[in-house]
């Protein structure tokens, strides 16, 4: 199985000190006053004194917002997601689950913060429940907190190795840093648990990203044969998509992805399949794909670099209003873990390749997925680097990677 | 069972992960020089819907309209939420603002204190709701370069009162003339920009160069004649209000604001109408002190809201009241001499004494009222 084409990059030990002066740089327009009058309420106040000459400036990228009528809408809010205060561990689990799940859905971190709050009470009890633990490292890995979650789910089957989720999720963990003999064990434990066909998918998934393509591609076909119902053809269908990107069979690869969407038309999967169309020069695919989708700032990298590669007309006002929403971003110091997003925009919408290959060296050092490597490789040819293009080349020895993509660079 | 329990645990992995849609933050710009903060809080709607219902209709469009209604709420829940020693904030002013990822609530206001770089700001805003918020402080000091502070939410450090139990050798006791400057300059704010208090010792000085014969105000022939009586009122004046400011602020004595605001109010009504028409006579410095006490309380409620360290407690207190007599001082100055050069003009009976009295009595007046009801005419 594939883990995540975008964004798992685990965020980097804060660093405030040192980030701040960059970030405050990013003073513009005066706007505090004017919009503090627009809707002002004078208060009370004693201290009328003292003529304010002070105007703050405000942030960057910020605009007043000036409603007319009571009636004017200023905000619309995603689904109400009301959480209980509740001790029991079930109703925790669940009530964090749907938050986690409606985050996903949105592709929004709020939610996902809101689910640690709710499981902060077991945050640092080595004897919370299973679902608890397994809850709280769903949660961690999805804000990029891959270190915690891998602790938590190591102790976790320490103490109760009758846990298939949390192998299966250690499998993936260990996948994502490039650690397939980890992975490989975790998949064994998880076939020792019986539970097929994910025990044997994990176990191929692996294989194929060694290079194993004949007998990994085997495996894939027959559990998708034998699959029953379209969400796990969907995610096998995907992942030998995937395998078949790696092997260079860009045929085979682009009929599993069609095939993978069309058993589970997900965002993830489109993203994914538009990463594999903008490789192939078809930004025109790459754009049908997702000009639908909710525009999370991972569709809306893809749909910017297809607009800019096909002369679409909002080619300029895509690369514009992800060049802000990574601006905003910026302001908080702790904003890392967005490396590969930011390298494949430098790279791709803004014609830097210096820049594109200094963030996918720190990106590789986050996490070392197939596109990582290829990204890297991709920055450090456009860049004129040959010996980063060599260091791709022997991480991805190293890590027992096997790419034809980056072997035929 | 297993086979569910495993699909969630794949599907966990199929979603896509976070896409950098931004986590939540709010952006807090302070601005401080001499003497004077200014501050501006930018907070998501969204986020503040997660703890106050805002969306009364239950939509989940939020209008104007039910933003307007909820900024009581959203300012208690801000202020309770942010803790700036030495500072009381209040919030002045509201506004949206539109940003990338939604509209923002906009609270700003100003306060007669200092924030320096080295303040320690308390930020508990969506404390145990959303571990991951993080409030971003941009803190500009004397028009200097601007720092940024990332705020985690945090348990505020206890305030004065309750830090009262810490025993005194545990607590961080900061040299205490580093915030020396700092109290003082908060009491010359205090009596400058107060002007109730202002106004009540005017209404004391503009007679101080008359005397009263025979019904008939006559000019004092000297200067000697003139400092005597003055002195007296500022030093009765300051004695009273300086015990009850150090009573009620070591927690000894307490009186209601709704009590001691408006009777500052009537304490200036009665000064201004005894300038028109003896009605104190020889208990004139009696009731200036008796007076002086409530201007004390009021006082007081100011330096309450600080939220003055403990340990630090009594040199601030003292400080302050050095402040506030430093700032009426300086007045007493700038006043008398003024008085006393106009004091054998025709007019001074007329214009200075009964006029400014009159004036002063109905603006104390309309304070009065408006501190007792809901009526507004100035405020």
């Amino acid at each position: 199985m594939a883990a995540t084409p975008c964004a798992t990059g685990r965020a980097p030990a804060p660093a405030v000190g040192t980030q701040a002066t960059l970030a405050t740089t990013g003073s513009t327009t005066a706007t505090t006053k004017a919009s503090a009058k627009a809707i002002g309420c004078g208060a009370r106040s004693r201290l009328l004194g003292m003529a304010s000459a002070l105007v703050l400036a405000s942030a960057a990228h910020a605009a007043p917002l000036l409603p007319t009528t009571d009636s004017q809408v200023v905000e619309r809010l995603p689904p109400a997601t009301r959480s209980s205060a509740s001790t029991d561990p079930a109703v925790a689990v669940r009530e964090a689950r749907a938050l986690l799940a409606a985050g996903r859905e949105a592709g929004d971190p709020r939610l996902a913060g809101r689910a640690l709050a709710r499981l902060a009470r077991w945050q640092n009890d080595p004897s919370a429940p299973a679902p608890v633990v397994l809850a709280l490292a769903d949660t961690e890995q999805y804000l990029h907190r891959f270190e915690p979650a891998t602790r938590r789910l190591q102790a976790l089957v320490a103490r109760d190795a009758a846990q298939p989720q949390a192998w299966l999720m250690l499998a993936t963990l260990h996948r994502v840093a490039g650690r397939y003999g980890e992975s490989d064990a975790a998949c064994q434990a998880l076939v020792a648990q019986r539970v097929a066909p994910y025990g044997q998918a994990c176990l191929a998934e692996n294989q194929a990203l060694r290079g194993d393509h004949a007998a990994a591609r085997a495996g894939l076909q027959r559990l998708l044969q034998s699959a029953t119902d379209a969400a796990s053809r969907g995610w096998l269908a995907a992942t030998l998509a995937e395998a078949e990107q790696r092997a260079g069979r860009v045929a085979a690869s682009d009929a599993a992805w069609r095939q993978a969407l069309q058993a589970a038309p997900d965002s993830y999967t489109r993203i994914a399949y538009a990463d594999f169309l903008l490789d192939q020069r078809r930004p025109a695919d790459a754009w049908a794909v997702l000009k639908d989708d909710i525009r999370s700032d991972a569709v809306l990298l893809r749909l910017a670099i297809a607009a800019r590669r096909m002369n679409h007309s909002q080619a300029a006002t895509l690369q514009a209003e992800l060049r802000e929403r990574f601006a905003q971003a910026d302001l908080r110091p702790e904003s890392g873990g967005h490396e590969r997003e930011r390298a494949m925009a430098a790279l791709d919408l803004d014609d830097q390749p210096a820049a594109a290959l200094a963030l996918a060296q720190r990106n590789v050092a986050l996490q070392r997925e197939a596109i990582d490597l290829w990204l890297l490789a991709r920055s450090a040819r456009a860049a004129n680097q040959p010996q980063a293009l060599a260091q791709a080349r022997q991480l991805a020895t190293t890590q027992g990677l096997r790419d034809a993509r980056l072997e035929s660079l | 069972m297993t086979a569910v329990v495993l699909w969630a645990a794949l599907m966990t992995f199929w979603a896509p992960p976070a896409q950098a849609h931004k986590a939540s933050d709010s952006y807090l710009f302070i601005d401080s020089a001499a003497g004077q903060t200014t501050w501006r809080w930018d907070i998501a709607l969204r986020d503040l819907e997660t703890v106050l219902p805002m969306d009364a209709d239950g939509d989940r469009a939020l209008t104007w309209g039910e933003v307007r209604r909820a900024w009581a709420q959203v300012d208690a829940l801000a202020l309770s939420a942010l803790q700036v020693p030495g500072c009381r904030l209040a919030v002045d002013a509201h506004a949206l603002e539109q940003r990338n990822d939604g509209a923002y609530a906009v609270l700003s206001g100003q306060a007669a204190c200092s924030v320096t770089t080295s303040t320690p700001v308390g930020y508990a805003l969506f404390l145990g709701v959303d571990p991951t918020h993080r409030g971003l402080l941009r803190l500009r000091v004397d028009s200097g370069e601007p720092q940024l502070r990332m705020l985690a939410p945090a348990a505020l450090p206890a305030t004065s009162g309750a830090a009262v139990a810490v025993p005194v050798a545990d607590a961080p006791v900061a040299p205490a003339d580093t915030h020396a400057p700092a109290f003082i300059g908060e009491g010359v704010h205090h009596i400058v920009t107060g002007y109730d208090h202002l106004l009540f010792l005017l209404c004391l000085l503009l007679p101080a160069v008359l005397r009263r014969e025979h019904g008939q105000w006559r000019a004092v022939a000297s200067w000697r004649q003139a400092v005597l009586p003055v002195a007296k009122t500022v030093t009765l004046f300051t004695l009273a209000h300086s015990a009850t400011l150090a009573l009620a602020a070591l927690g000894w004595v307490r009186l209601a604001p709704s009590f001691v605001e408006p009777a500052i109010a009537a304490t200036i009504v009665l000064a201004a109408v005894d300038n028109l028409r003896p009605l104190l006579l020889r208990w004139r410095s009696a009731v200036t002190f008796g007076f002086g006490l409530v201007h004390g309380f009021g006082f007081a409620g100011v330096l309450g809201e600080m939220d003055l360290p403990p340990a630090q407690f009594g040199w601030a207190l003292f400080q302050f009241n050095l402040g506030l007599e430093l700032g009426q001082l300086v007045l007493v100055l700038l006043v008398v001499p003024l008085l006393f050069a106009l004091r054998q003009s025709r007019n001074y009976v007329p214009l200075v004494l009964r006029a400014g009295s009159t004036l002063a009595g109905l603006m104390a007046l309309v304070w009065l009222v408006e501190r007792t009801t809901e009526w507004r005419l100035i405020s």
